[in-house]
């Protein structure tokens, strides 16, 4: 008998000692619960105060020498490619190994394990991680900002090479965070524009010239409409889904969703309803939803009316179009018949932020790293590599967030008829605009297009749709709604 | 000489020390610690400080009114009925058929293992799966349709609440009917062939034996199933959230998918979470304890209820006689 209770004694032991392991850094425990005990927010304080002596210059930093791995957290292996990359052409610089935790996206599993282990830490914390556009301002502003180590810190000299560079103003705005900072930058450009097929457009107006069709089809939603009418006549929708254009609304709109912790329905995002419904109802589109079996069907052209165009960056060109024409070469499903032109309004839509850990061991590497992806605007920077397709055998051109190397790089594409994308791509960055994101957007956004679906469908009035919206958002989240 | 004899007794504990530790960290603290922060004010991402609020009730209260979560328990009564009653229904007929004495139906190895296969299958993708096949504009569903000439446009059967709801029913029921049909068959063979012998030799035709000696006898068996099915049931996650995210329109949004996003998705409410997780614990509890009640052995209980009248008339009649005793 003595012995059970000796074991069952060791096994609370070993339970509790387990529990109060985790509780120093984090209170989440139940061992913690006592409001008194508060060891964890001594710790985090202090690592701010540490953080706030150098703000506003750019710090000599130095490695720790012992540390041998370098930590990555990414949802696709294109950032771990690059720092592949980095050591192979500086390996004196780059004396780590490289430790890579790649996560997909979907699924929603990418930013629980981030986070989790941002808030563990140890030597297994992420040096450096990865966050998409859709979810970027949590790390940067949001609730999971504290994590995030300003570029400055890592003796980047910021100010200077953002200027040289020229980043457009967006991606600065989304990766500075609520103290000034600059904590994260993305490599890629994302500003949106109007991916159409060259051979409608010839049918329908006799050109297909992006400098006349851009005027067809905007500047605003009226001419945009009065287009969709023009193409109708001869049989084809001018986009897929409304689901294109809400990517469009969404990333111009004025104000994101939360307002001073207020639900905020911006205008311009109201008007999608009408948008939606106007599409629906003249028959304008498909009717798809994005990301699904028949959006795609629509990029090679066999859906139920051939598509004119969709609403996207150049990764849209790269990673989606290409991929679902339907060919690979010129004259091959719809591969050759693409060109793109400015948007009816400006937008931009997804990319990838680079975030440093405050807690990294290696800040000086990971501020070279970091200034190779991000800031480097010469031959031998990263996004030179990546504008002209050199990085690796089988990369193509893309669209890079350093205006200085558009300018100087050619972004002629077969996929679009010999087109030099960059010069539609790098004014498009400019009216982008990066100071409505929220990290609700996720969250929000599902209901949002969830009721916009139900009103065009017919299910419901439009008050009712944005009423049960409110009531959604109100109900799933501690948003002040109106 | 005496041998000390040799106890393996602790070999037992030993071995149960694994398990122990691993559910006491992984099952019974969670558990704990859940109850807990359903009365503090920790919610937020990547915060790790709460305190217990001064009306130590106010999350319940907040999720007993939020007409989301109301919404999401009538959505997930309405599923988990929709998909148990035809389930237990054919999983009985199957087993009724695959353990009769009179027809020997060949292949039963096959059979059974074919049934239990969409359980083998994992739930994401059986969920992608039916989500594709009711693809709108494109499908394959729609395809068929079409060409059968059912219809002449494409229909978007996934805007349809009760469609969506019937997909996700059906889901359930498709994936577990084997499984149910399992474990009664298993229940079936347990019981001691005599009876149906018995009843054979006494004339009962196949139908009788069914439902005179059969279903009686598989009573606790079936109250295992219920329960089962019942806990199951009302924790269904991953095919409403994988099928369609909770949608159209949040008729497919069950509880456990509201306490998921509650907790992981815009404002990371832990504690109003853990406070919904806390009432669907105590309705699964209280729907289980009633179940129970339902289909105990009541002859048994009857049986047992009578023994301790007896007993107390017993003592009762041993006072009287001690106090008369006394008395004389």
């Amino acid at each position: 008998m003595k012995r059970i209770i000796a074991l069952f004694l060791a096994c609370l032991m070993i339970m509790s000692l387990a529990l109060t392991g985790c509780g120093k850094r984090n209170t989440k425990d139940g061992s913690t619960t006592d409001p008194g005990s508060n060891t964890g927010q001594n710790t985090d304080q202090e690592d701010n105060n540490d953080n706030q002596g150098d703000n506003n210059e750019t710090a000599t930093v130095e490695d720790d020498p012992s540390v041998k791995t370098f930590n990555i957290y990414a949802f696709t292996d294109e950032v771990p490619n690059m720092i592949k990359k980095f050591k192979e052409l500086y390996p004196d610089e780059f004396p780590y190994e490289i430790k890579e935790t790649i996560i997909a996206t979907t699924d929603g599993l990418y930013q629980p394990a981030l986070d989790q282990a941002l808030a563990n830490g140890g030597s297994d914390a992420p040096d450096l991680y990865v966050a998409e556009a859709a979810f970027v301002i949590k790390y940067t502003q949001g609730d999971a900002s504290q994590y995030a180590k300003p570029y400055k810190e890592l003796g980047i000299d910021v100010d200077n090479l953002l200027k040289e560079a020229e980043i457009a103003p967006y991606t600065v705005d989304i990766g500075t965070n609520t103290d000034s900072q600059v904590v994260a930058l993305a490599y890629q450009s994302t500003g949106g524009a109007f991916i159409y097929r060259r051979s409608i457009a010839k049918d329908v107006w006799g050109t297909d010239d992006p400098e006349v069709i851009k005027g067809k089809i905007g500047p605003g939603w009226d001419k945009f409409f009065e287009a969709a009418e023009e193409l109708k006549q001869k049989g084809y929708a001018i986009i897929s889904g409304d689901g294109d254009l809400w990517h469009a609304v969404e990333n111009s709109s004025d104000q994101g969703w939360v307002v001073d912790g207020k639900l905020t329905i911006d205008p311009k995002r109201e008007e999608f309803f009408d948008l939606s419904k106007k599409l629906k109802d003249n028959n304008y589109h498909n009717d798809t939803v994005d990301w699904q079996d028949a959006w795609f069907a629509d990029m090679k052209g066999v859906g139920e009316k051939e598509v004119f165009g969709f609403f996207g960056p150049a990764w849209l060109i790269n990673y989606t179009l290409h991929d679902n024409c339907g060919g690979t070469k010129v004259g091959e499903g719809t591969y050759g018949d693409w060109a793109v032109c400015e948007p009816p309004i400006g937008f931009f839509w997804g990319g990838s932020w680079i975030l440093a850990n405050k807690d990294t061991k290696i800040p000086k590497t990971l501020g070279k790293v970091i200034e190779w992806i991000t800031l480097d605007s010469s031959e031998n920077g990263l996004q030179h590599m990546w504008a002209n397709g050199t990085f690796s055998e089988d990369s193509a051109k893309d669209t890079v967030a350093s205006g200085t190397v558009m300018k100087r790089s050619d972004g002629e594409l077969d996929f679009l008829g010999g087109q030099n994308m960059f010069e539609v791509f790098v004014p498009a960055g400019e009216f982008a605009n990066g100071k409505n994101l929220t990290q609700y957007d996720e969250t929000i956004n599902k209901v949002w297009r969830e009721q916009v679906r139900e009103y065009t469908a017919g299910n419901k009035s439009k008050e009712q749709a944005i009423e049960d919206f409110k009531q959604d958002v109100r109900d799933n989240t501690d948003l002040i709604v109106e | 000489m005496r041998r000390k004899g040799v106890s393996y007794a602790k070999y037992g504990y030993i071995f149960c020390i694994p398990f122990v530790i691993a559910y006491l960290i992984f099952s019974f603290y969670p558990t704990i610690f859940t109850l807990v922060i359903g009365f503090t004010d920790f919610k937020g991402l990547g915060k790790t400080e709460f305190n217990f609020l001064d009306n130590i009730f106010e999350n319940f209260i907040l999720i007993l009114k939020n007409p989301s979560f109301k919404r999401s328990l009538s959505n997930t009564v309405v599923i988990w009925i929709a998909n148990f009653i035809p389930q237990i229904l054919l999983a009985l007929l199957l087993t009724a058929w695959f353990t009769s004495h009179r027809r020997k139906i060949k292949g039963q190895g096959i059979f059974k293992v074919l049934f239990y296969m969409p359980n083998i299958i994992t739930a994401a993708t059986i969920a992608i799966l039916f989500s594709s096949l009711l693809a709108y504009p494109i499908g394959p569903v729609n395809a068929l349709l079409q060409k059968l000439g059912f219809i002449d446009e494409p229909t978007y059967f996934l805007m349809s609440k009760k469609i969506a709801r019937g997909t996700v029913a059906f889901i359930q029921f498709w994936m577990w009917y084997g499984y149910t049909m399992i474990v009664l068959i298993s229940g079936v063979l347990g019981i001691n062939p005599e009876l149906f012998e018995a009843a054979e030799i006494d004339g009962a035709n196949s139908r009788q034996i069914f439902f005179r000696v059969t279903l009686p006898n598989l009573r606790t068996i079936m109250l295992f199933t219920l329960v089962t099915s019942l806990i199951g049931g009302l924790n269904m996650f991953d095919i409403p959230k994988l099928f369609l995210n909770g949608g159209p329109d949040n008729a497919t949004v069950t509880t456990n998918v509201f306490i998921y996003n509650q907790a992981f998705s815009g404002s990371y409410l832990y504690n109003r979470a853990a406070a919904a997780s806390v009432i669907m614990f105590l309705i699964i509890s209280v729907c289980s304890a009633i179940l129970f009640m339902i289909l105990r052995d009541k002859e048994a209980s009857k049986l047992r209820k009578l023994e301790k009248m007896q007993q107390k008339e017993l003592r009762k009649a041993e006072k009287e006689t001690r106090r008369l005793d006394n008395e004389t």
